[in-house]
């Protein structure tokens, strides 16, 4: 809307120079006549009509053609008057699972921004828990979505269905089955139609019915780990990614400190039954190092070495979590 | 006896209250109806809404800040709505050191958006004040691409 404003304001229309067509006659461009202009000159000041002036006519076209975007960029760029925020400002601000912590989705729609990259590559063997750890559970859940992510951006329908299977049977061990069921229907029925689109939409929507089943059934600290198996397994898997493809802006990617802050933070507020679980200590521990790797500088590009780095410890922990006892 | 009932009638009145606390209040559903209305629009544009919201107050005086975490690359729009009470209601992007940054942005009246292509990964925080009308009940979405 705001470009046919300023073409009117700079554009040379009848409307806004009528005394032009009054002055010249019917015509508002007659033909360029040198001799006629010469005849015509005084000393008065005159109205310029662009008609007959090809040459300022094309400059003052390209003008405005330079300036429309420029004034948009301006106007659309620069909202200004924003105040920086004080300590006090940051201290409130708050933080909460639903959108502070990026989906897998997100992580992974940001590595497809360079090469084309090869999903097929980061899948994993099934994993198979025997335990009856919940802590271990929830953290498996976690990746194991992670790894629908990985199957839809693959668009491989037959992995979706085979990691909807093992999502369902760890929900049915943490009780939340009837939520995942309702899902999955619809999962297997968009990957039977290729519909990776909405397949991602529904594997965000698992996700977070499944936290919120948790949530349902008292076992709101469950989510935290279910967010944190999804995090690791995401770190591996781009890792992977970025170390087949190393690029800049690929690597710049997994700048994360504020985010493993928060998964460690929500990991210490967790109850000492899950807290003094020993999967989730040595998860504490190992997130310590993984905090180190992910917190440097906005304008520094993780090596080759930072990147692989990185791989092994997150590849580390997802096998940990994996582990059957 | 007595002291079991008192303690079932005890349990179900927290159990109550529990629920009615973490229900939706009528202002929070029409400010999310609004919302997802609205976050429509950039969906037409390949944007993904992602399926997460929060709910918060905004008055004149009193605004609310949201931490995110983005990945460079990504390019995002926060989006806010307080259904019908708020007459200007603003949503702005700051970088982890709480300093603006350049976002696009979008109101008119009861909404509000800002749109922002981080160049670097890590936290960003969102901030959705009301520049002018009564105290009111804001959801703000997030949608990526």
């Amino acid at each position: 809307m705001r470009a046919p404003t300023i073409q009117a304001h700079f554009g040379f229309d009848k409307r806004n120079f009528p005394e032009i067509g009054a002055e010249r006659g019917k015509s508002l461009r007659p033909p360029f006549h040198p001799v006629q202009v010469r005849q015509d000159w005084t000393w008065d000041p005159q109205l310029i009509n662009c008609g007959d002036m090809p040459l300022l006519r094309k400059w003052l076209r390209l003008s405005v053609i330079v300036l429309i975007p420029t004034v948009l960029a301006l106007a659309e760029q620069q909202p200004a008057s924003d105040k920086p925020l004080s300590a006090e400002d940051l201290k409130s601000a708050v933080s909460i699972d639903a959108l502070t912590v990026p989906t897998p989705g997100e992580f992974f729609a940001a590595i497809e921004k360079g090469a084309k990259p090869n999903w097929t590559s980061e899948y994993r063997p099934p994993i198979s828990i025997r335990s009856a750890d919940r802590a271990q559970m929830a953290l498996n859940l976690g990746t194991l979505i992670a790894d629908g992510y990985i199957a839809v951006e693959a668009q491989d329908s037959q992995q979706v269905k085979n990691i909807g299977k093992d999502v369902l049977a760890l929900a049915k061990k943490l009780s939340i089955s009837q939520t995942v069921l309702a899902r999955g229907a619809s999962i297997t029925q968009f990957a039977e139609n290729n519909a990776w689109a909405q397949l991602n939409e529904e594997l965000e929507a698992t996700q977070n019915e499944v936290k919120k089943a948790l949530e349902e059934n008292r076992d709101i600290d469950l989510i935290t780990l279910v967010s944190v198996g999804g995090w690791i397994r995401g770190t591996e898997v781009v890792t992977g990614l970025v170390m087949q493809n190393y690029n800049a802006d690929s690597a710049k990617l997994l700048r994360q400190p504020a985010l493993v802050a928060f998964l460690k933070n929500k990991l210490a507020l967790l109850p000492d039954r899950l807290g003094k679980d020993p999967l989730v200590q040595k998860l504490v521990g190992e997130l310590n190092d993984i905090q180190r790797m992910v917190s440097f500088a906005p304008d520094h590009v993780p090596t080759v070495d930072e990147v692989k780095e990185l791989n092994a410890a997150s590849a580390k922990l997802t096998k940990e979590i994996g582990v059957s006892e | 006896m007595n002291r079991l009932v008192l303690t079932v009638a005890v349990s179900c009145l927290v159990a109550t209250h529990c629920s009615i606390v973490e229900a939706e209040t009528d202002d929070q559903v029409a400010a999310r109806n609004d919302v997802i209305d609205f976050a429509g629009a950039f969906q037409n544009d390949g944007f993904k809404i992602r399926d997460g919201n929060y709910y918060g107050k905004v008055s004149m005086d009193q605004s609310a800040l949201v931490a995110v975490n983005l990945y460079n690359g990504n390019a995002y729009w926060f989006t806010a709505s307080t259904g019908e009470k708020a007459e200007k209601l603003k949503v702005s992007v700051f970088d982890e050191a709480g300093n603006p940054v350049s976002y696009e942005p979008y109101q008119s009246g009861t909404r509000a958006a800002a749109g922002f292509s981080p160049e670097a990964s890590g936290v960003y925080y969102v901030k959705v004040a009301l520049e002018d009308g009564q105290p009111a009940t804001f959801c703000l979405i997030y949608s990526y691409k």
